[in-house]
């Protein structure tokens, strides 16, 4: 029980970290939604106003994606060393992990309510679509696809920032392969609440991805201590 | 004593794997209708050939009296006459009538040789009106004759030929599995145990079977273009089993990033738990709650269709021993190099 108190403990304090230092250090939240709203606009650009459904989805995840790797692959990068140092020796490691993925999921969060947000404010609702589709269910696809997409990062940006040299592009290689299953899905669900299929067909892809989500985050949490202290 | 059994696994997976390739080019595959020319008929008399695979004609000394050929339409029966026979097709002369209750027509070719085979809308009628056949067309089955035909494989529309594949494709993917899994376990006994010798069997078991897994991607998209006509399509248990692949290959590229660093093994042993999680989840829990071609997802049936042909089953369960313990064996050398690499090394 005190044990479980004090991962909890670790997880606030390792969040709160987090939180302060995103403020702080303001240029690299400035810089992911800077990449994210100027993909929108390049892609906005490029469709030249007349988007099918399928362009539009691929668009929109293509975005959405690289705007993930930006704000969560270096997410255990970002401290100074000696502060890293700091952690590495006085946190408790599934705590920190909770902490990091508290922070990931809210960030996550953030980032789909911008790039979803930009993409409608640009792009509109893609063309030849007459009825209204199913915009609740749109928005849930976009959250639940980043969020599942957001728990593997964060193991795979953990695994990444043990290795010494060129941290950054080894989360994308070991990255990219590990999210084509929640991109495949999300893509899907997207492509379905954007057509007038009945939103009973495509209940299993939430499901899907938040069990993946879920599923990977957990993975992350047992495996973590055995690499934080390598 | 060990000696010996090392000499009778590896002798018998080369046996096995050469009973294997020989029994599965050479037996012969049951004959089958595959189409009928032409396909749209009209009320007329008029002539049609019936195209087969798998020779079921040539023995010659049968009379084209013994072959009988008749059309079915709905639930009723047409009659039709054997004019000739080729080995590979036989040409009948049909008399469509002017009404019958169905458009689409099926053939059912009984031979003495073969036994009946039978074409699924083999024919289409394309001015008939709708209603019972008309008594002077129409014919009663024949006797059902069921020869033997000795040591065979099944012949499936569309997959045909092809089904030999059944004996190399799966396989792959089966070995592929279990050395996997036998990496798997050597991670976890690495991550418990920090031992460089656990993880000298792990990064072994990933490297054989990265070798099966695009051994079962090339003979699955062999088999791909074949039947579904394409040589890569969207489909579930495809895409896991490219993401699959990749992901070992990340591994491979993880521990070449890590170079000479001492925290490999447990890095590595970490990834490679993570890895086949994924593995179990993207070939073998998702595919089978989507929609899939593939078969045995999506309510497809598996190969347990094929294999209740008891001829199939002879060579296909010695084939997943014999690439099984061919895996196996792969494994052990490549352990053996590792093991060698790093004598050398920290000599």
């Amino acid at each position: 029980m005190g044990q479980t108190l004090h991962t909890l403990r670790t997880a606030g304090t390792v969040a709160r970290l987090e939180w302060q230092l995103e403020w702080r250090q303001g240029h690299q939240l400035a810089a992911v939604g800077l990449f994210a709203i100027a993909s929108v606009y390049v892609a906005f650009q490029a469709s030249d106003q007349h988007t099918g459904a399928a362009a539009w989805t691929a668009m929109l995840w293509l975005v959405h994606l690289f705007s993930g790797f930006t704000a969560i692959g270096r997410l255990f990068d970002r401290e100074r060393s000696n502060v890293r140092r700091y952690l590495q020796w006085s946190a408790e490691p599934l705590g920190l992990m909770l902490g990091k993925l508290f922070h990931a999921v809210l960030t996550t969060t953030a980032l789909t309510a911008v790039v979803l947000g930009a993409f409608l404010l640009f792009l509109g609702w893609p063309q030849g679509i007459e009825s209204p589709g199913k915009p609740g269910l749109l928005v849930l696809g976009a959250w639940l696809g980043g969020l599942s997409m957001t728990t593997t990062l964060v193991f795979v940006s953990a695994v990444a920032s043990q290795v010494r040299n060129g941290s950054g592009a080894l989360a994308a290689v070991l990255g990219l392969p590990l999210l084509l299953p929640q991109l495949i899905l999300a893509t899907r669900l997207t492509r379905g609440a954007l057509s007038d299929e009945p939103w009973v067909m495509l209940v299993e892809y939430p499901v899907f991805l938040g069990a993946l989500g879920a599923g990977t985050a957990t993975i992350a949490c047992i495996l973590f201590p055995y690499i934080w202290r390598a | 004593m060990k000696g010996s059994w090392n000499w009778f696994w590896k002798g018998g997976s080369v046996l096995l794997l050469t009973y294997v390739v020989v029994r599965g080019f050479c037996t012969p595959l049951q004959p089958g209708l595959v189409s009928a020319t032409p396909s749209q008929l009209s009320v007329a008399p008029q002539v049609v050939d019936l195209v087969a695979v798998g020779q079921p004609f040539a023995t010659s000394e049968d009379l084209p009296a013994s072959f009988d050929v008749v059309l079915r339409s709905g639930d009723q029966l047409i009659r039709t006459d054997v004019v000739a026979i080729t080995p590979h097709s036989v040409r009948i002369q049909i008399d469509v009538p002017p009404t019958m209750p169905s458009r689409a027509l099926d053939a059912y070719l009984f031979t003495p040789a073969s036994g009946t085979l039978f074409l699924g809308n083999a024919c289409f009628v394309e001015d008939a009106a709708k209603g019972d056949v008309p008594p002077e067309f129409s014919a009663s089955a024949p006797d059902p004759q069921e020869p033997d035909l000795g040591f065979s494989f099944p012949y499936q529309p569309n997959i045909m030929e092809s089904i030999r594949n059944l004996l190399w494709h799966v396989p792959m993917w089966f070995a592929m599995f279990f050395i996997m899994g036998l990496g798997f376990v050597a991670s976890l006994a690495q991550l418990r145990t920090d031992s460089i010798g656990w993880d000298m069997r792990a990064e072994a078991a990933v490297k054989t079977g990265l070798v099966f897994g695009l051994l079962g991607l090339a003979t699955g998209s062999l088999w791909a273009r074949w039947t579904w006509g394409a040589w890569w399509v969207s489909d579930p248990q495809l895409n896991g089993a490219l993401v699959t692949v990749l992901l070992y290959s990340g591994y491979l590229v993880l521990r070449s990033a890590m170079g000479d660093d001492d925290r490999v093994g447990r890095l590595a042993a970490v990834y490679n738990v993570f890895a086949f999680v994924m593995l179990v989840i993207l070939l073998m829990v998702l595919p089978r709650y989507t929609e899939s071609l593939h078969p045995g997802k999506d309510g497809n049936p598996g190969f347990n269709s094929y294999d209740l042909d008891n001829s199939l089953r002879a060579v296909f369960y010695p084939a997943v021993i014999g690439w099984g313990a061919l895996c196996y064996w792969m494994y052990t050398l490549r352990l053996r190099m590792n093991r060698c690499a790093h004598h050398l090394l920290s000599r």
